[in-house]
């Protein structure tokens, strides 16, 4: 199961950046557009960090200054090597040419490499006031972006508010739940020490996608209601889990609620 | 016709000093975007590289994410334990990049700086150092290995980003 979610959000995720189709652009007799367009295939093949593919985007730009595709393609290795100046000039860019296309992945991407909450929220707000479709998911694929917009506040303390956000998400018919959707709820009630709701989340969570994290914030909702054997099994499940890696997991960054064995071992402890 | 001889002269001159000069150069992009070349004004010259430098990675080219003994909790407690907060208005990020070696080792470390803004911003030197500083003490980088090469070890950059609100350190990436 986790393996074809993971392979389902990867998918959408690469389809959501992927290389557009040139012949949209003479569709629309817009032929700076489509020329900008084909010059990008000149980067197939090389690193998004190399210089080649960064002269290549330079071209598209040279060809016509409002393509937004070749803002944002430059501005990814600026953003994985933590470079906030250069990524942030050429993604606003990107923003100011196509800001339907692009807010939603400059939101994202200020809440998961830069902690800009406040900046996050802005921007998916912007958004959502934009167009009446549905406001898509995170750089990554992992969220959507209103779950995005639910952190934002959560790290900014507004957790009841965070959690009105994901429940809303989650009513809406159709709605396919993000890999960690659940986790993050019911953290978000675990912190507001609404123990009954936080399991909830968490056992709905087991039967979507069981990671350590599952286990380890129920095993403290049960601390909490002074169950400790039962915590104590729940602790044993999150050490196994871990174990094999069942862990919540991001390549660039550590992710909200993620769990560390230094955090089990003391929970341990804190048990015994 | 010594006034038109004169102005014709300033034309041509002016023309020709157009055309001297060269169209304006693209940017002189290295081999990667953030690629650190050493400087013997601040680099250590007996950090010793594994391999060429065109074989530096990035900490997240093989999948496995930031590789520091103890992970965040242990990055966390070494900045908390250490870092004496600075009476300063001064709020923003400041991320602090450099070289690990395929030993753990770490150098070439570089600072970049901006306010709440995304502008630049050169932080107070009793934060900026003091963060470099500590950073440089850290001995929990791991080397990446590269599983499909039997667990080879590699040179990799890394990065840390620090959130600071009035002096203090919040948060801490990646």
């Amino acid at each position: 199961m986790k393996f074809c979610l993971t392979i389902i959000f990867v998918t959408f995720a690469s389809l959501s950046f992927a290389q557009p189709n040139c012949n949209y652009f003479l569709h629309i007799g817009d032929s700076l557009k489509y020329k900008a367009c084909k010059e990008t295939e000149n980067a197939k093949g090389h690193y998004q960090f190399s210089k080649e593919y960064q002269i290549v985007m330079d071209n598209t730009i040279d060809i016509d200054s409002t393509y937004s595709y070749a803002y944002r393609s430059k501005s990814v290795a600026y953003l994985k090597s933590g470079d906030f100046l250069e990524w942030k000039r050429l993604i606003d860019l990107a923003v100011k040419y196509d800001p339907i296309g692009n807010l939603g992945y400059r939101a994202s991407c200020r809440h998961q490499f830069f902690k800009d909450y406040g900046g996050a929220i802005v921007d998916i707000e912007a958004l959502s006031k934009m167009t009446n479709e549905d406001i898509g998911h995170s750089a990554n694929g992992v969220y959507h972006l209103e779950v995005v917009r639910a952190l934002c506040y959560s790290n900014l303390g507004r957790k009841q508010k965070a959690i009105d956000i994901i429940e809303n998400q989650l009513a809406i018919e159709d709605y396919m739940v993000g890999i960690y959707d659940y986790i993050h709820l019911g953290v978000l009630y675990l912190e507001l020490e609404e123990f009954e709701k936080a399991k909830a989340y968490f056992e709905k969570q087991v039967e979507y996608n069981d990671l350590a994290e599952n286990h380890f914030y129920l095993a403290r909702a049960l601390k909490a209601q002074d169950k400790i054997d039962e915590a104590k099994m729940e602790l044993e499940k999150t050490s196994s889990l871990f174990q094999k890696g069942y862990v919540l997991h991001d390549l660039y960054v550590y992710p909200d609620d993620k769990i560390y064995w230094s955090m089990i071992e003391e929970e341990k402890k804190a048990l015994d | 016709m010594k006034n038109i001889f004169f102005a014709y002269a300033c034309v041509s001159f002016c023309m020709l000093s157009c055309i001297s000069n060269p169209p304006e150069e693209k940017e002189p992009y290295q081999r990667w975007v953030g690629d650190i070349s050493f400087d013997e004004k601040t680099d250590d010259p007996d950090f010793q590289l594994c391999y060429e430098e065109k074989y530096i990675r990035q900490y997240f080219n093989f999948s496995k994410g930031v590789q520091y003994k103890g992970e965040k909790p242990a990055i966390i407690r070494h900045f908390k334990e250490n870092y004496k907060p600075v009476q300063s208005d001064q709020s923003g990020l400041l991320r602090i990049r450099f070289i690990v070696n395929c030993k753990g080792e770490t150098d070439r470390f570089r600072l970049m700086g901006m306010n709440d803004e995304y502008q630049p911003m050169k932080f107070d030197s009793e934060i900026s150092n003091q963060l470099l500083a500590l950073t440089k003490k850290m001995e929990g980088w791991l080397p990446v290995e590269m599983d499909q090469m039997d667990n080879m070890t590699l040179d990799y950059y890394q990065y840390l980003i620090f959130k600071i609100h009035n002096g203090e350190i919040i948060e801490i990436m990646p």
